[in-house]
């Protein structure tokens, strides 16, 4: 142990110790001479006999330095050494393979670490694995479940060791004792035994049991995360038994949960935590969808079994509730509905349902751009190897073995390799930001800012892989000659074997790039359909917000509120127009209701759905779509008046087919009042831009009175300079009225189209990238051809060639390995393509068009790649080719 | 093997023990001192290179036996003095029991049969 780290500390004073040795050596030879002096030698012969009594004065260093240092350690960096030297020699083959090293190491690196954040990273709670998801789906919103629902699950514990709930995570405003201005906190609802099922330890003080969350109101309590402690209060023990007020409630800090502890979202991190019963809700309620229930599966009991017990559970919880109903079009919507058990291990996320399958695709992509990258650099390692054959020849004959050197040319993989992951570990922290700025503002922060554990020794081994992958195939490839051989021929004639291995990478670099680009193609050319969607209206620039006031709020208050809200906005300066709509343009959450249409088939036996909007006088007229028929509504349309409809195109070809006047016609919801269609407006794609347009009903906000809603305002400022303004006014709206941040409805639909635009943009870039290594590849391996047979075209040209015929023979080669990429890429793609086509809009995973120009594009790249070596090819004086042989 | 004159060549491990006996009774001594003092006592029976004393000495002082430092030899040439430690001094107790234990039964071996 002592002689191991001995050594390891001679090993880095090297130079010194040789040195000391070698004064050591000197001395103890000279005192030798001196004596043999003495017993009368000549000076001559002292000296040579004192080296015989020494023995090999070579040898006795070379062993001492053998035993004084850990010799693979010294071999090893003896190799570095001179990979460096190497590497230092040609900084422009080194710049090239660090660089395409790290481009392919940089982008897997980003697209890993949000997949493992997003999906693979588990929650750090006790037996993570057990935990289960219940999700509701169907027509009614999706997660999210009822309070009674979550009461009937509970009782199942022959399935669940526990089962319990939480609430969103919501920016709530915030006071602690000693703060001196309005703040807000992240706040989750959860039920009692929360922390218990996770087996969440508290920090300091104690978390929630089921006897904080017994009656409605009853337990102002709070528990604080870690990070919220450290963050707000400094970390302070004190902390416990303080009073903080969250929205209007006052609540008493009894805990703070485990360090690392951030709530079961994945998205969105809880500042604080208050019991399910502080809610603002009816708990009986069977149609308030807020709790998410998660629960701890028991051990031995299959994923399967849950699944078809929670079916069962849910449609007989239904069958209770709406079994009755008389409308049959809302009994048939309410019981369409399912509970899907997920995995819970992996926490819970909104962003993950989107975002899963552009993550899943750009890792395929990122993949095959580390492909690219190292088949690239193999090519640059080999073509560099045939320029050094003759010092390879000249070591191997002069005694060096062949492992020895394999393990140098390894060396240097290696070097390059580490050298890539550095520069791709910043690519990728600069590239993860470019693929956040995609993601909607309202998905929380799934991903941490700092590089994880896991993200690095990914990255590491990635880069191994990689050195492996582009370094071996050179490494053997470079060390298999005859030296010999090598050295007679003067080393000009690199072997066949070289050249063949190269052309067999570009291939497989143009294959890679055919499949890259032909999904980048897939991709832009589905976002260039959703964007020529016809959306009805033209002011994309109109800027929309959202409110929420009380629930228990009287309409007249809301009105009151609203109306006001809109007078100030229209007072803004620069601001044109003003309106209002609920829920309002591509917003989440929508509302609907069932109507009948007295003389429509489809309404004859039960009323149909329809997609409704309760929207102020003049939407239309801000958001740019005068009706096609009819009026909008106008201030004169209020509570009193008679009530009124406007409907969309899709309305009328649903329920008045060929009708030449729906203006003549009515609706109704009740089937009591019936309410005269005064307008058809076109048809505006307002739930997605990928949905089917529903049939839509518009009524008067002030016939129809709701809580919610979005606020509309036209005008010809950027949004950046008139959100200031408007932020500020609502401010003034005070805490009890949530307002979400103003944007444009441009902005809304880039976020409802978010993944699209992500792997559009990203692939692209991808596809443009590969791209280039492959004509970097081309470009190499066709000017290296065109190089060595110069002295065949010479000949060529000598005996009457045409130069334009030897600039084609030089561009047809480029065009043939081209062709070889394309015919084994395209069939790869097209598979590729069928596996991404349920992402596609509106085109199929055989657009031919994409097809074509991928093959188009890439042939072009392969004539611009060649097209240098060929002029050059073709512009040779034969004489002086033959002359220098 | 008959003849007295032949060498032998070193047993592995005992040159070690010489050198750290030698240092034990001529006290701290340069490398030309301790090859020439070894190669006295050894009367010519061993065929020691002066070199090979170099990589011992490097073994011992790794594993802590012996320290070495610059001094003055007797005329005034710089030279690396070599020095028993503690831990050096237990090793030649043990390798000397070990020594004697191992001679004692060879000697059994090698006693003409009675």
């Amino acid at each position: 142990m002592i002689a191991t780290w001995k050594r390891l500390l001679a090993f880095f004073r090297g130079a010194r110790l040789d040195r000391d040795l070698d004064e050591e050596i000197a001395a103890h030879l000279a005192m030798q001479e001196e004596e043999f002096r003495q017993r009368g030698m000549s000076a001559a012969q002292a000296r040579a006999a004192a080296r015989r009594e020494f023995g090999g004065v070579a040898q006795t260093a070379e062993t001492y330095r053998e035993r004084r240092s850990l010799p693979w350690l010294d071999t090893a960096v003896r190799d570095l050494r001179y990979a460096l030297r190497g590497l230092g020699r040609n900084p422009g083959f080194t710049a090239a393979a660090v660089l395409s090293l790290a481009l392919g190491i940089g982008a897997n690196t980003a697209i890993f670490s949000m997949y493992h954040a997003l999906l693979l990273r588990m929650l750090p709670v006790s037996h993570p694995e057990q935990l289960v998801t219940l999700y509701r789906t169907g027509g009614w919103g999706r997660g999210f479940s009822s309070y009674p629902l979550y009461l009937e699950i509970r009782k199942r514990s022959d399935l669940f060791s526990a089962v319990f709930g939480r609430s969103t995570v919501d920016k709530t405003p915030f006071r602690a004792a000693n703060g001196d201005r309005p703040e807000t906190a992240q706040v989750e609802l959860v039920t009692g035994n929360y922390f218990a099922a996770l087996g969440v330890a508290p920090a300091i003080g104690r978390l929630f049991t089921d006897d904080d969350n017994r009656t409605p109101k009853g337990h102002p309590l709070a528990v604080l995360s870690y990070d919220f402690w450290k963050r707000r209060f400094g970390g302070d023990p004190a902390v416990l038994g303080q009073t903080v007020t969250v929205d209007q409630d006052r609540l008493t800090v009894i805990g703070v949960a485990a360090r690392g502890f951030r709530g079961v979202e994945v998205d969105h991190h809880p500042d604080l935590w208050e019991p399910a019963m502080m809610a603002d809700t009816d708990f009986a309620d069977v149609n308030q969808y807020w709790l998410w229930i998660l629960g701890r599966r028991r051990p031995g009991v299959p994923l399967a079994k849950v699944q078809a017990a929670m079916q069962v559970l849910l449609q007989q919880h239904l069958t209770g509730i709406y079994g009755n109903h008389p409308n049959a079009g809302y009994r048939k919507m309410a019981m369409d509905q399912h509970m899907e058990v997920r995995q819970g291990g992996v926490g819970l996320s909104y962003l993950r349902e989107n975002f899963t399958k552009p993550l899943t695709i750009l890792l395929a992509a990122v993949g095959l751009v580390l492909l690219a990258s190292c088949a690239n650099v193999a090519n640059l390692l080999l073509a560099r190897g045939a320029a050094r054959q003759k010092e390879i020849a000249v070591r191997l004959s002069l005694g060096a073995t062949r492992a020895r050197l394999m393990r140098q040319a390894l060396t240097e993989s290696l070097l390059l390799a580490m050298a890539g992951s550095a520069i791709g570990i910043l690519l990728a922290w600069w590239g993860e930001r470019g693929v956040l700025q995609f993601l909607p503002a309202a998905s929380g922060e799934p991903f941490d800012a700092a590089p994880n554990p896991t993200a690095l020794a990914f990255t590491i081994a990635i880069a191994l892989l990689a050195a492996a992958l582009f370094g071996l195939a050179p490494a053997l490839r470079s060390t298999a000659i005859d030296p010999a051989e090598c050295i007679k021929s003067g080393g000009g004639e690199a072997g066949h074997r070289g050249s063949r291995l190269r052309q067999m990478l570009v291939i497989a670099q143009v294959a890679f790039s055919v499949i890259l680009v032909a999904l980048a193609g897939l991709f832009g050319h589905s976002l260039a359909a959703l964007r020529s969607v016809d959306l009805g209206f033209r002011n994309q620039n109109v800027i929309q917000f959202a409110i929420e006031m009380p629930m228990a709020w009287k309409p007249a208050q809301t009105t009151a509120v609203r109306e006001g809200l809109l007078a100030r906005m229209e007072a803004l300066p620069g601001v044109s127009l003003v309106s209002f709509g609920a829920p309002g343009l591509f917003q989440n959450g929508s509302s609907s209701g069932t109507v009948r249409v007295p003389g429509s088939e489809a309404t004859a036996h039960e009323p149909a759905w329809v997609s409704m909007q309760s929207v102020a006088p003049r939407f239309f007229d801000v958001v740019g779509s005068s009706p096609l028929l009819g009026r909008e509504f106008t201030p004169s349309d209020t509570a009193a008046s008679p009530k009124v409809a406007i409907v969309n195109q899709a309305f009328v070809r649903a329920f008045m087919p060929g009708e030449p006047h729906p203006l003549n016609r009515v609706l109704s919801f009740d089937e009591k009042t019936f309410l005269p269609i005064v307008g058809v407006v076109r048809d505006i794609p307002y739930q997605g831009l990928r949905e089917k347009i529903a049939p839509a009903v518009y009524v008067p906000v002030a016939q129809s009175p709701t809580f919610f809603g979005s606020v509309l305002v036209r005008t010809a400022l950027p949004r950046e300079s008139l959100a200031p303004a408007i932020r500020k006014e609502t401010e003034k709206l005070g805490p009890e009225i949530a307002v979400s941040d103003p944007r444009t409805i441009r902005q809304r639909i880039d976020d409802t189209i978010f993944q699209d635009r992500l792997v559009a943009t990203v692939g692209g870039f991808f596809g443009v990238l590969a791209l280039l290594l492959a004509g970097v590849g081309l470009y190499g391996v066709m000017a290296y051809s065109a190089a060595r047979r110069a002295r065949e075209i010479g000949i060529r040209i000598a005996m009457g060639a045409k130069r334009s015929a030897v600039l084609w023979m030089v561009l047809r080669g480029s065009l043939v390995l081209v062709a070889g990429g394309l015919a084994i890429g395209v069939p790869i793609s097209m598979v590729a393509a069928r596996k991404v086509a349920p992402v596609l809009f509106s085109i199929s995973a055989g657009d031919s068009l994409t097809f074509v120009s991928t093959a188009v594009v890439l042939l072009a790249v392969g004539l611009a790649a060649a097209f240098v070596p060929a002029r050059r090819a073709a512009s040779l004086e034969p004489m002086r080719v033959l002359r220098q042989e | 093997m008959s003849t007295g004159a032949a060498k032998t060549d070193i047993l592995q491990g005992t040159l070690d023990l010489m050198v750290l006996r030698t240092l034990e009774t001529m006290g701290p001594q340069h490398g030309f001192g301790l090859a020439k003092r070894i190669q006295q006592i050894s009367e010519g029976v061993l065929d020691l290179n002066q070199g090979t004393l170099y990589p011992a000495l490097l073994r011992l002082e790794q594993r802590g036996w012996v320290r070495s430092e610059w001094g003055a030899s007797e005329s005034n040439r710089r030279a690396k003095f070599y020095q028993l430690t503690r831990a050096g001094r237990r090793q030649i107790e043990r390798e000397s029991q070990d020594w004697e234990r191992t001679v004692a039964l060879m000697a059994r071996f090698l006693r003409p049969a009675e």
